[in-house]
């Protein structure tokens, strides 16, 4: 995908300023933060929140918001197709089609969306790329906001190629490591950093595998299922009513020779009654 | 009706009624007023228990249906049509659970018109639609034999849903192995959060399992239930079969699902200690190992007791199968935990509640079961002795049901949260740890006048300037922080010989946080309005004086479209009143001392050189406004360690009651 953008954290360059934050809450009429229940400090992302900056010991920034995965997890859990993945890059999520079901919270590997508890019309709530803004070929709001020049935008295949510069350039500063370059089958917001970021994603040992395969695994059955299960039941129906239709023919036709055989003791000859049930049964 | 079933049934009704009243509130302030969900535990107890579990209890539907039409086990047919009735109760429980927890519930039917078949939730979706319109068919001929509907088409209708009957039993199978399977595929996209204990790549196969099993019990369960109410005989010959046939279902569950932890290596976390892995085994126990053992000896399986013990302990342990992979064992980021609240809890047994009445009543009413439900005998209104009138009952039943919902309704108004009544307010929660910056402490020659700043490079600095460890606060999260010193506020507030931290960081108390800066600093918030609404229009003639400060006549006459003061009284504003953020780049509001310093100072200066006369001689100068009285008034209202009195509260400058405070020992 030539054309899929994204955007390249630099960690080590962040002072922590949250201009970006404030541009978010701007370009996204966000309003102030409703920290809900559970979120440990009110900084956390939250539903009036779309990123956030995470403050970690030794004056450490990181800056934490929808990775845009090329592989989203939480597209392929969507029920209904409320969230879908642009081919310029965004994530982008359709209040007019969503049901409110939550299974993307549930699957997204980086526990990003956030949802309106505390609305009755809830909606879920993450960063979108600035998706209108890219359509006017205009950055992302936070990126233009920063102040440090601690993200850039562009093409995704070019910030790689940048990340990878960067740290060849500097490896005593860096941590050898593109975080999103194929993590979750890839990302499309990226981060170099000089700490390990690890602690961002909740199990870094998936083998970069994308979630929507493991899903996929199972619904891919599900045809086989129908026409396997279909045939053995109606199968099993069929073999088991028609010996059961033979069994009691046999009966019938047992205790016709029987009775005949109680007759012939007394009549040798009468045979039809056998011949009428057997083109009865027929 | 007997007793029995009256109770059973005024409990019923009871929960409906809480559940009447619950409703108001889940779909008045949302979801946030009555659940405890938050983004860590974006599903809980009615997904868990009334989608996933309930499922898993409709499934002897289907496995029956299967046994008696398919696989032509004849004998077991009287069992089909209770089975099939709990399956589709079950199914509209499923539904109406839905309903409650769906952010968007008038968004349900968005699935049957936005297909996307990469969602397992989207299969289970289809599939349990589609079920219900099978279930609905399947138990249809049970209705349709009612006397009621004896017309000539409603008996052709019967016809042709009979013939139909092994079709749609084939359709139910089917789809029953695909959602009951989906249900457990659903997590497969949760590595990331299920115990691995729970999680398996085989996940669907456990459920499908589990399910058939489970079905099975919740079969026997029923008719010892509606044997237990209605005083049928219960069929212990068929029972014990199904017994049996359930055992050999739950041991290949047990060999599957350790079979599955051997092969993908993580057995011994099963056997390790931690509470997961007690969970886990307990879990196993109670839904299969200890039925299994109970239901092969005879003597078990041939007795009531033991039957209803063994489906009772399935029953309940699928149950908490399925709560756990929903619920319990999901991880969740450190200090994030999900308990459902008693609301919730109320929902879902109100749910089941409105089932079971719905169960009970059509077997009232139709002939589910070979002996048609004994209903209401009617007791005689007079002595038949004496043909004396008797006393009518106070209440008859169904006023006592009515009574039983009303006040549980009225209970769980009563007892409904805050929240749940007028709205749900995002939780308070602690503005992250400050930013420490390093700092400037500027002065004056003279020393009166102190400034905080931010140390950045190429700073000119001709006042005093000490360097500080300063805090940055932000508060109120409006993104301006105010510069703090926290080493001056120690050695301000110290009291000597005493910890003083308690004064501002008393984290002793339960849920407490540090004071907010105007807990002290009370004067802030001290009102300065002294706009007189008379005494202008007085001024200014009456109505003729209107459109001076309401200018726009279309505008509404507030004090938000009002001109401002100081267009008029231009000569009262100090040159330099208004303060400016001295640092811009850091979104750094001025301090407290700054902005008060900077209004009244700069007018007060102004105003003894322009008119001498009129202004008391000291207006320039700090005793103005920091006279000793109001610093002593200051320090009182500073909370200390000691216990409070109505009087300490409210400092009173009244002298008297000032040295009746004095003489008290």
């Amino acid at each position: 995908m030539r054309s899929s953008k994204g955007i390249l954290i630099d960690t080590s360059l962040c002072t922590g300023c949250e201009e970006c934050i404030v541009a978010c809450k701007k370009e996204n009429g966000l309003g102030k933060d409703r920290p809900w229940r559970g979120q440990g400090t009110i900084g956390e992302l939250s539903a009036s929140r779309w990123s956030t900056i995470i403050r970690k010991p030794g004056g450490h920034y990181v800056r934490n918001q929808c990775r845009h995965c090329l592989e989203p997890a939480c597209v392929s859990a969507c029920i209904v197709g409320a969230l879908k993945k642009l081919p310029e890059g965004p994530v982008v999520y359709d209040e007019n089609r969503c049901m409110g079901c939550r299974y993307c919270m549930l699957a997204c590997p980086y526990g990003v969306p956030r949802y309106d508890w505390d609305r009755n019309t809830p909606l879920v709530q993450k960063c979108k790329l600035c998706e209108p803004r890219l359509a006017k070929g205009r950055p992302p709001a936070c990126v233009e906001a920063c102040p440090e020049k601690a993200m850039i935008f562009g093409g995704r295949d070019e910030l790689i190629t940048e990340a990878h510069r960067r740290i060849q350039a500097n490896p005593n500063r860096y941590v050898p490591h593109v975080w999103g370059e194929t993590e979750f089958g890839g990302t499309a917001v990226m981060y170099v950093s000089n700490i390990s970021l690890d602690f961002l994603a909740w199990k870094p040992d998936t083998d970069d595998k994308s979630f929507p395969e493991l899903s996929w695994a199972a619904l891919k059955k599900v045809p086989g299922i129908v026409v396997g299960m279909g045939t053995l039941m109606a199968g099993t129906y069929w073999i088991i009513g028609r010996r059961m239709r033979l069994a009691a023919m046999e009966a019938e036709a047992n205790k016709h020779v029987k009775e005949l055989e109680e007759r012939g003791t007394t009549n040798d000859s009468a045979n039809e009654p056998e011949e009428t049930t057997d083109g009865k049964n027929e | 009706m007997n007793r029995r079933l009256t109770i059973l049934k005024t409990i019923l009704w009871a929960f409906v009624g809480g559940l009447a009243m619950l409703t108001v509130a889940r779909f008045w302030h949302g979801l946030g007023a009555t659940t405890n969900l938050s983004d860590a535990a974006p599903w809980g107890l009615w997904i868990a228990l009334d989608v996933m579990a309930g499922v898993a209890l409709a499934a002897g539907g289907f496995v029956l249906a299967g046994t008696v039409y398919v696989f032509g086990r004849e004998r077991y047919r009287p069992l089909v049509r209770p089975a099939i009735l709990t399956a589709f109760l079950g199914y509209v429980a499923v539904a109406v659970g839905l309903f409650y927890d769906l952010g968007l519930p008038w968004h349900i039917w968005h699935p049957m018109v936005y297909w996307q078949h990469h969602s397992v939730l989207f299969e289970v979706a289809m599939c349990v639609i589609t079920y219900l319109a099978v279930l609905a068919l399947e138990f249809s001929p049970v209705v349709l034999e009612h006397p009621m509907f004896g017309h000539p088409m409603f008996r052709g209708i019967l016809k042709v849903l009979k013939r139909a009957t092994i079709p749609l039993v084939i359709a139910g199978i089917v789809l029953s192995t695909l959602h009951q399977s989906s249900l457990g595929s659903l997590f497969l996209i949760t590595p990331h959060r299920l115990h691995p204990l729970w999680y398996s790549p085989i996940i669907y196969v456990l459920f499908f399992v589990s399910a058939v099993a489970l079905g099975m019990m919740m079969v026997s369960f029923e008719s010892l239930f509606s044997a237990f109410f209605y005083g049928h005989k219960v069929r212990k010959d068929l029972l014990a079969n199904l017994g049996k046939a359930a055992a050999v279902v739950l041991t290949m569950y047990v060999v599957l699902r350790v079979g599955d932890l051997i092969v993908r290596g993580v057995l011994p976390s099963a056997l390790d200690g931690s509470w997961q892995s007690v969970l886990f085994i307990s879990e196993l126990l109670v839904c299969a190992v200890i039925p299994v053992a109970l239901l092969l000896k005879r003597r078990v399986r041939n007795s009531v007791a033991g039957l209803a013990v063994c489906s009772i302990l399935t029953v309940l342990g699928m149950v908490w199968n399925r709560l756990n992979v929903a619920i319990v064992a999901i991880n969740r980021p450190a200090g994030m935990s999900y308990f459902p609240s008693w609301m919730e809890l109320l929902v879902s047994l109100g749910v089941i509640s409105a089932a079971t009445l719905s169960f009970l009543y059509l077997v009232e009413q139709l002939k589910v079961y070979e002996e048609r439900a004994r209903t209401f005998p009617r007791k005689p209104s007079y002595d038949p002795a004496s043909l004396h009138a008797l006393a009518p009952y106070a209440l008859s039943t169904p006023r006592r049901f009515s009574l039983a919902f009303v006040i549980a309704a009225t209970l769980v108004a009563y007892f409904l949260p805050r929240d749940a009544v007028l709205g749900v307010r995002p939780t308070r929660t602690p503005v992250d740890a400050v930013r420490a910056v390093d700092g400037l402490l500027r002065e004056d020659r003279e020393g009166t006048t102190k400034r905080l700043d931010i140390l950045t490079a190429g700073v000119d600095t001709p006042e005093v300037t000490k360097r500080k460890r300063l805090f940055m606060i932000d508060g109120n999260r409006d993104g301006n922080t105010v510069l703090f010193d926290h080493a001056a506020h120690i050695k301000r507030i110290s009291i000597p010989g005493r910890d003083s931290c308690g004064t501002c960081h008393h984290l002793n108390m339960p849920l407490d946080r540090n004071s907010s800066c105007s807990e002290c600093h009370r004067d802030m918030y001290e009102p300065t309005d002294i706009f007189s609404h008379s005494s202008h229009v007085r001024k200014l003639n009456g109505n003729d004086g209107c459109t001076r400060c309401h200018s726009d006549n279309s505008a509404a006459k507030t004090r938000d479209t009002a001109t401002a003061c100081s267009e008029c009284h231009t000569e009262e504003v100090a040159q330099g009143a208004f303060v400016t953020s001295p640092g811009a780049r850091w979104r750094e509001a001025p301090g407290y001392m700054d902005a008060m310093h900077a209004l009244c100072v700069t007018c007060h200066q102004k105003t003894i050189e322009n008119t001498p006369e009129r202004a008391p001689t000291n207006l320039a100068r700090c005793d103005a406004c920091h006279n000793v009285d109001h610093v002593a008034r200051l320090r009182e209202m500073i909370p200390s360690h000691k216990k409070m009195t109505p009087s300490d509260t409210f400092p009173s400058r009244n002298p008297i009651s000032q040295a009746g405070r004095n003489k008290q020992p």
